[in-house]
């Protein structure tokens, strides 16, 4: 036995004045470390900032490309039985952009198919004279209903053969000494309100809180894995372990550093949809029209919820992040949860906001509606309240959970 | 410094059913004692090292280090010991000295001792060339002298090592077994937990021969040899666990 002649040395002295706030100290270091992961950074601010405003900018040139194409593109249109009915076939050939072939009956359908003809219109044979008895006259149009290009040019021979039809009414009218009025009881315009929503708010409403609720999950996906997974993978999580810091501490100090990833990624989406449509660029003349209103009880209200939403997500991440062995482990139970994120959120954007009250205790999906609701500025007290409670509640159990889970040795110290 | 009595650690395994992985450890640590650990891989060495650092808790049985409970003060007992293992590493993505710093704050040292103890540990392990350079960067026995400065940063009394040198060159090694004979040099109590001989000779003061979750012997290593009456620390080994060739 070694005899002990000197005093062993004590520890330093710990601050007589402050007890170290463990729960802050290790938020500090996880929040700060958070932000030097690449992926992080790319999921939680470029993305959002950046790619998705590109996205929507894209999806402008597009879809305005289409349009611009569907106005200017000559089709080759047929028509069958056009000899029984030359004024309508003259018509038709005088029209710009439109190639107009007689055919027969017989070939219309193999030449659409063949893709030699957009689309068809059959006249019946006694067209003319029925035009003349003052008659109506059945027309067929035959198009490709798989073949954009198909449905477009039946469209315009739509259009065109309404516009003949216009002006044989009116001839029909002058014949009986009546005024075009008569056939237009009605004269309709339709005003949007100055009070009302816009095309903008309308299309942010719809696409808001499913984009929130994906990018609030997506942007912390990185971060909560790295906080338990990734350390038990690294080998760090013991070191932690052995510091004066109590499990309960470690767990709220990173799930508070996984909130706060949650609430940066989902506001720094709101900037890039603000952006996206308050910019008036001709990129996004598509979403933006009429100009973006979003009243600050509207963004306050988006706000609020948000709040829940992000400790629900950072609790699951969490939790799933600590049950895995390793970061590996932890993406293949992501894909089922991603799926359980996302249905709802998806779901919303096809809900209108007068919901049951059954919806606010559906997670997510309540949250979603009240963003929705907020947007629009249709607020139903009730179910926000009931909403809200629901989602504390959900919150509440999802840090519980990930809290008992990062009790148990057995899931921690995984040898 | 260190009395464990007793300890025992049973896990439950689905397919092999309860296993003992600590069977009944009693032994006693002294101040200025490098106490060794020697057994093979999965003889239970981790799981006892890991249970006097609070991390796993005992089925069964307790110790007191530095004169708290491991089971009621187990705060108090990680406030006064350093864990150093060979399968722990470093966050990455931070530079030597936000690592010190970060358990100084974590060991509830004042933000002025954390400096002052972050300058004398960077100068005794020669750190300073490296000390704001992210962790990744760094070499393997760079990482080793930040291990050791994240471990002492609070000075503490009690200290664990397991198989602190598994995986290292023999310069890297060397750190390490330099930084456990200081440990001793101050008066610190040392557990020292290996599977390789030659370390057990040139550190311990007293060994415990570690086996299937049971000591099978505890001794100084002439006491040991004279047990046995074999020279050769293999073969003082393998005799003691039973499997030495007749």
């Amino acid at each position: 036995m070694i005899p002990e002649t000197r005093p062993a040395p004590t520890p330093l002295e710990t601050s007589p004045t402050r007890p170290p706030n463990h729960v802050w100290i290790i938020f500090r270091k996880e929040f700060s470390e958070i932000f030097r992961d690449r992926r992080t950074v790319i999921s939680v601010i470029i993305s959002p900032l950046l790619i998705t405003p590109a996205i929507f900018a894209l999806l402008g040139v597009v879809i305005s490309g289409q349009a611009q194409k569907a106005r200017t593109q000559t089709y080759a249109v047929g028509v069958v039985g056009g000899s029984s009915a030359p004024l309508v076939l003259q018509a038709l050939q005088k029209t710009p952009n439109l190639r107009v072939i007689s055919i027969p009956r017989s070939e219309a359908e193999t030449q659409i198919k063949d893709h030699r003809l957009s689309a068809v219109a059959v006249l019946p044979d006694d067209t003319h004279a029925a035009l003349r008895e003052g008659r109506t006259v059945s027309v067929d149009i035959l198009e490709d209903a798989g073949n954009q290009n198909s449905q477009t040019a039946a469209e315009r021979l739509n259009t065109i053969l309404g516009a003949i039809g216009q002006q044989v009414v009116a001839q029909r009218l002058r014949a009986r000494h009546l005024p075009p009025e008569y056939a237009r009881p009605f004269d309709i315009t339709e005003k949007p309100i100055k009070q009302g929503g816009s095309t903008a708010t309308f299309f942010l409403a719809m696409m808001l809180p499913y984009i929130l609720s994906v990018s609030a999950f997506s942007g912390a996906i990185y971060a909560a894995f790295d906080q338990v997974a990734g350390e038990k993978e690294r080998g760090t999580l013991e070191t932690l372990l052995v510091s004066p810091a109590s499990r309960r501490a470690i767990v709220l100090g990173k799930f508070g550093a996984v909130v706060a990833v949650c609430l940066i990624s989902s506001l720094l989406s709101i900037a890039g949809m603000v952006i996206t449509f308050g910019s008036g660029l001709k990129q996004y003349a598509w979403l933006s029209k009429g100009g973006l209103h979003l009243s600050p009880a509207a963004i306050c209200v988006t706000l609020l919820v948000l709040l829940p939403l992000s400790v629900l997500f950072a609790g699951l991440l969490l939790a799933v992040s600590t049950f895995a062995r390793n970061q590996k482990e932890a993406q293949t139970y992501l894909a089922p949860l991603f799926i359980l994120v996302l249905a709802p959120a998806m779901i919303s954007m096809f809900l209108n906001t007068d919901v049951g009250l059954s919806v606010a205790l559906a997670p997510v999906l309540n949250a979603a509606i009240i963003i929705k609701q907020a947007l629009s500025g249709t607020y139903d007290l009730a179910f926000i309240l009931l909403a809200s409670a629901a989602s504390v509640l959900y919150a509440a159990a999802a840090l519980t959970f990930a809290t008992k889970l990062f009790q148990k040795e057995s899931v921690l110290i995984k040898s | 410094m260190i009395e464990a009595r007793n300890l025992c650690k049973v896990f439950t395994d689905k397919k092999r059913g309860l296993i003992r992985a600590v069977d009944g450890v009693s032994f006693e640590c002294h101040a200025g004692e490098i106490f060794g650990l020697l057994g093979p891989n999965g003889a239970g060495k981790t799981t006892l090292l890991r249970m006097l650092a609070t991390i796993l808790e005992p089925t069964s049985g307790t110790a007191t280090v530095a004169g708290y409970d491991i089971r009621t003060q187990a705060q108090e007992v990680r406030q006064n010991i350093g864990y150093l293992s060979g399968s722990t590493a470093l966050y990455e993505r931070l530079t030597a000295r936000e690592m010190v710093r970060y358990f100084g704050a974590l060991y509830g040292l004042p933000t002025e001792a954390i400096a002052a103890q972050t300058e004398q540990i960077f100068t005794e392990l020669d750190m300073h060339e490296f000390a704001d350079s992210r962790c990744d960067k760094l070499s393997t026995g760079q990482k080793q002298r930040v291990s050791i400065a994240r471990t002492i940063v609070h000075r503490p009394p009690v200290l664990f090592f397991d198989e602190p040198t598994s995986g290292l060159d023999v310069v890297a090694a060397r750190t390490i077994t330099r930084f456990i004979r200081r440990c001793r040099d101050e008066n610190r109590a040392v557990v020292f937990s290996t599977h390789i001989m030659s370390e057990v000779e040139a550190l311990c003061d007293r060994i415990a021969v570690i086996y299937r979750g049971q000591i099978v012997a505890i001794g100084t290593l002439e006491e040991l040899r004279a047990r046995t009456g074999r020279q050769a620390f293999e073969h003082v080994f393998l005799r003691l666990i039973g499997e030495e060739d007749t």
